[in-house]
C-alpha cells in the first residue's frame, strides 16, 4: 500500500489481506464482526500485525489495541480515524 | 550499599547447604541471612521506600548469592518476582502496603501456573467473581514456589472469555486476612533440584481478593512484569555457571594425575578456557540486558526473551563441559566439596523452565521477527539508550515503568548497531571474528525476514530465534570489549561463533588461542579473583 492510500476502503483491503495472511485461509472467509481471537489464533498474533499497522500506515499501535478493538468492522474505523486526525483532517 | 560478597559470606557453610539439600529441607536460616543483611530491599522501588533503583546491581546480588547456593536465591528472590506487577499496576495503598511488608521480610508469591494449563496465561481456569463485598477467587495454582510460604500472592485469575488476551485479571491476595476454610495449601512436589525450596501450590474456595489494575489487563501486565524479571533470572545462571567454573578450576589445578596437574594438559586448559569463554558472553548479555531496563526499557520485550532463553542456555552449556574435566566428581554427592557440582547441576535445570520456558520465549521473540528484520536492515538504534545499556557499573537513569511495552518498536538495538560496532574495530583476530558475527547476523535477520508470524511459529522459527540470541550476545560482547577484558571477550566471542554456526549447520570458525585465558581462570579459581570480566572475587571460594 502506498503512501497515501489510507482511505477507509484501502485500510479495509489491506487489513484483510494481512490477517488472512496471518491465518493462512482466503480473506473472503473471515466474518469481519467476529472477533480475530476466534478464529484460533493466539492474541500472540497481534505482535506482528501491530507492526505492520505501524510501519505500513505509519500509526503507533500497541498490540493491546487489537486486544481491545478486536474485530475487522471495529479495527478499520479505529485505524481510519487515527490516519485522519494525524493528517488533521 | 549491600556488597554480594557480603551476601554470600551470609549464607554459611557448604556442608550445610549440602545437608539441606539431601534432606529436601528449606533453606531458612539462608534466607533469614539474605533478610537480616538487607537483600529485600533491592526488590522494592525507591518510591516506596526500597533501593530498586540499579537492575544491574539487583542482578550481580542474585549472581552473588547463587554462586554459593542457587537454591537460596530461588526461594529469596521469588519475592522480586511476586511483588513486580504490584509496582507495575497497583493503587498507591497496594504498593505501599506491600512494600512496607516486603521491607519487613514478607514473603510473596506469583501465582500463574494451574494444573493442566501450564504457561498459557490466556486460558486459566481459577476464576475471580464479583459480589457485593467485593472479589472472591475459586480454584487452584500449582506449582508455584513459594505458594506455602508466601504471606502474600500476586494471582492471575480469570474474569472474562477464556482464552482472550482481556479475560484475565491480577489480584492480590494476603493470606492473613482469608476467612479459614476459604483455602487451602497444596503439598509441596518432590523436585530433582532446588529440592528444599517451596514449590507447592493453594487453592480458594471464595476466598477474598484484591484487584491489581483495571479488570482485563492482568496478562498484559504480567507480560510487562515479566520483561523485568526474566531478564533478572539471568543472574541466577551467572551464579551457578560461576559455582562450576570455581570447581572446577580449584580441581584441575590441584588434581595431579601422572605427576602432572590436569591444567597442564591441552584438553583440560582449552575446555576450561572455552566454558570461561561462554560464562563471559553470558555475563556480557546478561548485564546489558538489565541495564538495558533502564536505558533501552521500550526494547525489553526483545531483550528479556533473548535474556532468559539464551544465559541459562550457555551455562546449561559450561556445566555440561565442565563435568566432563571433573569425571566423577561431577557425579558423586559427597565428595569433592560436599558434592556441590552435582547439585549445582540439578539446580539449574529449573532455570531455562521457570518464567517461562527456552520455547516460550523463542516463541516471544519470533512474534517480533518482521519488526527485527525490518529495524535491522534499517539500522535503527537508540543511540543514547545504548550507550546507557553498555556502560557497566555506572548508576542508571530512572526506570520509568510506563515504557514497559509489549512489542519493542525500535527492535533491537543491541545488534542493529553491530555495523557501526564492527567498523570501529582494528585488531585483526577480533575483527575478523566481529565481521563473521555480522556476515551471520545479516544472514539470519534474512532468514526471520521470511518468517511467517504465527501464533504458533514453525520449528525453524525457534532455531532462527536460538541464532538471533546468540546475535545479541556476540553483540553484547563487542560493545563490552576492553584491551583490558580481552583475555576473556575474545574467547568469548569465539565460543559465541563456534555456537552460532553449529546452530545454523555453518562451518567452525577458525581457532583461537585458549591459553592465556586457561591461567587466568585457574588462578582465579585458586585465589578467589574475580573468574569473568565483571565478576567478583570470591574470598571464601578457595
Amino acid at each position: 500500500m502506498a503512501e497515501n492510500d489510507h482511505t477507509p476502503e484501502q485500510i479495509r483491503t489491506w487489513l484483510v489481506d494481512r490477517v488472512a495472511h496471518y491465518l493462512d485461509r482466503p480473506g473472503t472467509e473471515i466474518d469481519p464482526d467476529t472477533p480475530l481471537a476466534e478464529y484460533g489464533l493466539d492474541s500472540v498474533y497481534t505482535f506482528a500485525l501491530c507492526g505492520e499497522i505501524e510501519d505500513t500506515l505509519g500509526l503507533r499501535v500497541e498490540p493491546t489495541l487489537l486486544w481491545d478493538v478486536d474485530t475487522l468492522n471495529a479495527l478499520i474505523p479505529h485505524l481510519a480515524g487515527m490516519v485522519a486526525e494525524r493528517s488533521g483532517r | 550499599m549491600l556488597s554480594g560478597p557480603l551476601l554470600d559470606n551470609a549464607l554459611g557453610d557448604a556442608a550445610r547447604i549440602a545437608e539441606l539439600d539431601a534432606t529436601a529441607a528449606f533453606p531458612a536460616e539462608q534466607c533469614a541471612a539474605l533478610d537480616a543483611a538487607g537483600l529485600p530491599a533491592y526488590y522494592v522501588p525507591p518510591e516506596w521506600g526500597g533501593k530498586l533503583d540499579d537492575h544491574e546491581v539487583l542482578l550481580r546480588l542474585w549472581r552473588d548469592v547463587a554462586r554459593r547456593d542457587l537454591s537460596t536465591i530461588v526461594a529469596h528472590g521469588k519475592t522480586y518476582l511476586g511483588t513486580a506487577c504490584v509496582w507495575l499496576a497497583g493503587s498507591e495503598d497496594q504498593a505501599s502496603a506491600v512494600a512496607k511488608a516486603v521491607l519487613g521480610g514478607v514473603p510473596a508469591a506469583w501465582a500463574l501456573s494451574e494444573p493442566g494449563h501450564g504457561a498459557d496465561l490466556l486460558n486459566g481456569s481459577l476464576t475471580a467473581t464479583e459480589s457485593a463485598d467485593g472479589w472472591r477467587l475459586t480454584g487452584a495454582k500449582w506449582p508455584i514456589n513459594n505458594a506455602t510460604r508466601a504471606d502474600l500472592l500476586t494471582v492471575l485469575a480469570r474474569t472474562g472469555t477464556a482464552g482472550s488476551a482481556r479475560g484475565q485479571s491480577l489480584f492480590l491476595v494476603d493470606k492473613s486476612t482469608l476467612a479459614p476454610g476459604t483455602w487451602q495449601h497444596r503439598r509441596k512436589a518432590a523436585t530433582h533440584g532446588i529440592r528444599g525450596v517451596d514449590i507447592s501450590g493453594i487453592a480458594f474456595d471464595g476466598a477474598r481478593a484484591d484487584l491489581l489494575g483495571a479488570q482485563g489487563t492482568g496478562v498484559e501486565t504480567v507480560l510487562r512484569a515479566l520483561q523485568l524479571t526474566r531478564t533478572m533470572c539471568g543472574g541466577l545462571s551467572l551464579g551457578a555457571g560461576e559455582h562450576a567454573l570455581r570447581l572446577t578450576g580449584r580441581f584441575v589445578s590441584t588434581r595431579v594425575i601422572q605427576r602432572k596437574p590436569l591444567i597442564d594438559r591441552a584438553q583440560p586448559r582449552s575446555v576450561l578456557a572455552r566454558c570461561a569463554g561462554l560464562l563471559a558472553a553470558a555475563e556480557a548479555a546478561a548485564l546489558v540486558g538489565a541495564r538495558s531496563i533502564h536505558g533501552l526499557t521500550g526494547e525489553m520485550s526483545v531483550a528479556s526473551a533473548i535474556v532468559k532463553s539464551v544465559v541459562p542456555a550457555l551455562t546449561d552449556l559450561v556445566i555440561a563441559d565442565l563435568t566432563e574435566l571433573l569425571g566423577a566428581r561431577s557425579y558423586l554427592t559427597d565428595v569433592y566439596e560436599y558434592g556441590a557440582f552435582q547439585k549445582l547441576a540439578r539446580d539449574h535445570q529449573i532455570v531455562s523452565v521457570f518464567d517461562g520456558s527456552t520455547p516460550v520465549n523463542r516463541s516471544a521473540l519470533a512474534q517480533q521477527f518482521p519488526r527485527l528484520a525490518r529495524a535491522y536492515a534499517a539500522e535503527t538504534v537508540d543511540g543514547s539508550g545504548l550507550a546507557e545499556a553498555v556502560d557497566i557499573g555506572v548508576r542508571p537513569s530512572e526506570l520509568d515503568r510506563g515504557e514497559l511495552v509489549l512489542a519493542s518498536r525500535n527492535g533491537c538495538s543491541v545488534v542493529q548497531s553491530l555495523p557501526g560496532v564492527v567498523a570501529a574495530l582494528s585488531e585483526p583476530e577480533l575483527t575478523a571474528m566481529a565481521r563473521s558475527l555480522l556476515a551471520i547476523t545479516a544472514k539470519v535477520v534474512g532468514l526471520m525476514a521470511e518468517v511467517r508470524p504465527a501464533a504458533r511459529p514453525a520449528m525453524a522459527a525457534y532455531e532462527l530465534a536460538a541464532a538471533y540470541e546468540l546475535c545479541y550476545v556476540g553483540a553484547a560482547c563487542l560493545h563490552l570489549w576492553t584491551a583490558e577484558n580481552d583475555v576473556w571477550l575474545r574467547v568469548a566471542l569465539h565460543a559465541v561463533l563456534t555456537r552460532l554456526t553449529a546452530v545454523l549447520r555453518m562451518p567452525a570458525p577458525e581457532p583461537v588461542d585458549h591459553d592465556p585465558l586457561a591461567e587466568l581462570v585457574a588462578d582465579a579459581a585458586m585465589t578467589g579473583g574475580a573468574i569473568t570480566p565483571f565478576g567478583a572475587g570470591d574470598s571464601r571460594g578457595h
